[in-house]
């Protein structure tokens, strides 16, 4: 097994592997599991990568004369070599097959859906027209904390959150109200430490007010279930709501100071 | 199976918790956590009036009369506390009391106190005991046969309908203890039934009842020696048996196969019992005022066939009502009256009033041409810049089809060739319609082989759902089967002689050059 491991050509063989099985399994399967979420990585996608990995192993072996002899070697061996008669001829069988087989995952009808590549956080815009009048975003902070009572504010939030929200985003704040199972993209789940935490109080002012229809083309608007706020509340109903689900949820906002110092979602 | 498991979690906490339940129970914290989770739907008081009850039927439960539906006691009995916890950790599908298990443990003992606390009813005379519900005498054809047969006895069909879509002919009349319309279950779609689907959950609905609704309890007609206790299990099996307890798995792609020969076009059942079915969930539209908070129609069944010239697609939906229909009017009033319109104008208040009857529709909706990129229309009903092609129907100007700029903006197509027709039976409608897979002027040509956007529509006119207060579902994808081709096989052939020489040269050269 040691011996196997220092030998170039199987080192390669084993980081091919690895590299096929978190591509395939672990991005799209594992990470769900503790928490993060993901999608499976598509097949074309993962061809991709998988050749990029294949180059770069073939460029590391090749890039040392004596690496790339012994690396080398096994495969001159099955080659050759008198001993792996048996060998050789099960692999002359084995690789065309194999070859034959993707062939065919090739040029079989494939029902799949194309796949789609969405932004999930797309940058907000500067300053958005909120029913009809300008809102500078940038630097925008939730003007309820300087104002009247919390303790209202969250009243508000929660009756509107549970009237408007409740059906998709569900009572448990989760992203899996009554009708949430219909939509694709499936609606945000802000129990996730990747969602409201991540994102500043504007910029979930600016996803409430413009909804999907609001969104960049690399956010695909076209898809997105969520209304545009803005015909049915107001400015300080969507603030209200914004209090709700941070003091729901426990998660604090992200500030402008941390967006500063990581140059955040800014471009 | 994961039910299953669930379960019997939750059953270990019961029966752990059950040595301390009095002292477990914190009627003060529970407060609290009733306040945060609860309460803008069942009301501060428990009197199920929160501010977001009024878009919501059924109704959230008024605590104060402590009516339960999800019980192992007897009719008009209280609930056991392990029902409750069931009740609470799983939720009722199908309505919009969903499944709390963010709570722990403790906080769930002590919503259940606070909950109890709420009701003057609760901890008077001895603790509620559970009925004895034998044991199940297994399934099979012959019990679900002698299920049919008490289904008919007990009378179920007056409400559920003979095919347990809930189509009965009391099905209109129905209310429950509060006054508020209430739909017969749709036996035939287990995962929306708000006990669970398994044969154990409808045996237990089935015998213990579910008190404030009309649904009655067979205990009583048990007891009355009218059935035995298995009949009653198998009548449960019998309406197991009726759907399935999961719902179908969700696949984003109709595939429309090609047929050689004749296409089935109003096609009887058995013309379409091989072709593959897909089911997509639908919900209220919730996105533009006024928005349908409380939608009939949850899912279609989708099926598709072409024969290279013409596609044929065969759209099924459950529906108690075949609206217009009078005698859904009182249902109608009650429903439109109980229900938030979100502003909406329809309002017919009275049975006075002159009645508005709008009949059922469905639309599917297209892009216009197949997309380039991934972009395609806003995916209800497109918008100006990007507008859908819409194949439409309803109950009185039946098929046609449409330019879409948004929900409240359809351009009839009076040119367009789509042609097709809908029946209603027993509480489904089935829908077909035909067209011309490659199109002149206005409208999308089909192209086989490649996925086509697809969306779908519906309308229940009983209970008052006209334009934007309607189903609606995301964008899936269509795809048409190209005609059989021989690539499939030759490719592959090819591939595997090729390899196979090329290894066969790459060896004997290495083998001559190693020999010098
Ligand atoms: C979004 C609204 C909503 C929220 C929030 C909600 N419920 Fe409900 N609940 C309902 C509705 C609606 C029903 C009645 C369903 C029916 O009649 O079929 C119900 C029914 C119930 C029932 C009765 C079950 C039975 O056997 O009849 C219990 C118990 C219950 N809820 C407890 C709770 C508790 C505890 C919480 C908070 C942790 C909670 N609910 C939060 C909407 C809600
Ligand atoms: C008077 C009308 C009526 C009759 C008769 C009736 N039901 Fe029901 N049934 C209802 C209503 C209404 C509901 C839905 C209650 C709800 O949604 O909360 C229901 C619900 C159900 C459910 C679903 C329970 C759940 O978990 O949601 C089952 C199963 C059922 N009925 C079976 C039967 C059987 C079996 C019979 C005959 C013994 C029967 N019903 C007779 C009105 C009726």
């Amino acid at each position: 097994m040691k011996r196997l491991l220092k030998q170039p050509f199987w080192q390669g063989a084993i980081v091919v592997a690895i590299a096929y099985v978190v591509f395939k399994y672990l991005i799209g399967y594992a990470l769900p599991i503790i928490g993060v979420s993901s999608a499976p990585v598509p097949s074309s996608v993962i061809l991709q990568y998988m050749l990029t990995v294949f180059v770069g192993v073939l460029l590391y072996m090749s890039a040392e004369e004596g690496r790339w002899g012994t690396f080398q070697k096994p495969i001159k061996e099955a080659m050759v070599s008198r001993d792996q008669k048996n060998l050789r001829g099960v692999l002359m069988v084995v690789i065309p097959i194999m070859v034959g087989w993707l062939a065919y995952q090739n040029v079989k009808p494939s029902f799949a859906a194309p796949a789609t590549l969405r932004s999930i956080h797309p940058a907000p815009p500067n300053e958005i027209t909120f029913r009809g009048l300008p809102i500078q975003l940038t630097g925008l902070e939730n003007p309820l904390h300087e104002n009247g009572s919390l303790e209202e504010h969250l009243q508000v939030g929660k009756a509107i959150y549970v009237k408007n929200c409740v059906p998709c985003h569900g009572d448990l704040l989760d992203g899996a109200g009554h009708f949430a199972q219909v939509f694709n993209p499936i609606p945000a789940d802000f129990t996730n430490s990747g969602t409201l935490p991540m994102l500043t109080e504007s910029f979930v002012f600016w996803r409430i007010a413009k909804g999907g229809p609001g969104l960049p083309q690399e956010g695909t608007p076209w898809d997105s279930a969520m209304p545009a706020w803005e015909n049915i509340l107001d400015e300080n109903e969507i603030w209200s709501v914004i209090l709700f689900l941070y003091d729901q949820t426990g998660f604090s906002p992200r500030t402008w100071h941390e967006e500063g110092e990581e140059g955040g979602e800014e471009h | 199976m994961r039910k299953t498991v669930r379960r019997m979690v939750v059953l270990i906490t019961g029966f752990l918790m059950g040595f301390s339940v009095v002292s477990g129970q914190d009627v003060e914290a529970g407060k609290v956590v009733y306040d945060k989770w609860c309460a803008e739907c069942h009301g501060i008081d428990g009197l199920g009036d929160g501010s977001a009850a009024t878009t919501m039927l059924p109704r959230p439960r008024d605590f104060s009369q402590a009516r339960y539906q999800i019980r192992t006691t007897g009719s008009g009995q209280l609930p056991t506390d392990d029902d409750l916890r069931l009740a609470i950790q799983e939720g009722l599908p199908g309505t919009t009391m969903p499944g709390w298990p963010n709570l722990s443990g403790p906080e769930t003992e002590d919503v259940i106190a606070y909950v109890k606390s709420l009701s003057r009813f609760f901890g008077q005379g001895d603790p509620p005991q559970s009925l004895d519900f034998g044991s199940d005498p297994g399934g099979g054809s012959e019990a679900i046969e002698i299920g049919a047969q008490a289904y008919l006895t007990l009378e179920c069909e007056a409400c559920h309908g003979s095919a347990g879509r809930g189509e009965g002919t009391s099905s209109p009349t129905l209310e429950d203890w509060r006054g508020f319309p209430i739909r017969a279950a749709d036996l035939t779609e287990g995962w929306y039934l708000n006990g669970g689907g398994s044969v154990e959950d409808i045996h237990a609905r089935v015998l213990t009842g579910l008190d404030g609704t009309p649904m009655p309890a067979a205990s009583d007609a048990m007891n009355a020696g009218v059935v035995s206790p298995d009949e009653v299990w198998q009548l449960a099996h019998y309406i197991a048996s009726l759907g399935s307890a999961e719902m179908p798995t969700l696949r984003d792609v109709v595939r429309v196969a090609r047929v050689e020969g004749t296409l089935p076009t109003d096609g009887s059942e058995a013309e379409w019992e091989g072709v593959d079915t897909f089911y997509f969930p639908l919900a209220g539209q919730v996105i533009q005022p006024p928005r349908n908070f409380a939608p009939t129609v949850d899912g279609v069944y989708v099926q598709g066939l072409h024969d290279g010239v013409d596609i044929v697609l065969r759209v099924q939906w459950h529906d108690p009502s075949e609206s217009p229909d009078p005698a859904w009017d009182e249902w109608q009033v009650k429903f439109m009256n109980a229900i938030d319109l979100d502003g909406d104008s329809l309002v017919v208040d009275s049975l006075e009033a002159p009645m508005v009857r709008p009949p059922d529709a469905l639309a599917v909706q297209f892009p216009f041409e197949i997309p380039e990129g991934t972009e395609r229309p806003y995916f209800l009903m497109g918008d100006a810049r990007n507008p859908v092609y819409l194949w439409t129907w309803n109950d009185q100007s039946g098929i046609g089809a449409g330019r879409g700029r948004g929900l409240d903006s359809v351009e009839e197509l009076p040119e367009d060739p789509v042609t097709g027709n809908a029946t209603w039976e027993d509480g489904r409608w089935t829908l077909y319609f035909r067209r011309a897979v490659t199109m002149e002027g206005d409208g999308l040509s089909f192209q086989e082989g490649t996925a086509i956007p697809v969306a779908f529509l519906a309308w229940d006119g009983s209970s008052g759902e006209v334009g934007k207060r309607n189903s609606i579902s995301s964008w899936y994808y269509m795809l048409l089967d190209k005609p059989a081709s021989s690539t499939v096989v030759v490719a592959p052939l090819i591939a595997i002689l090729l390899t196979g020489a090329l290894g066969l040269v790459l060896v004997r050269r290495a083998q001559d050059r190693e020999r010098g």
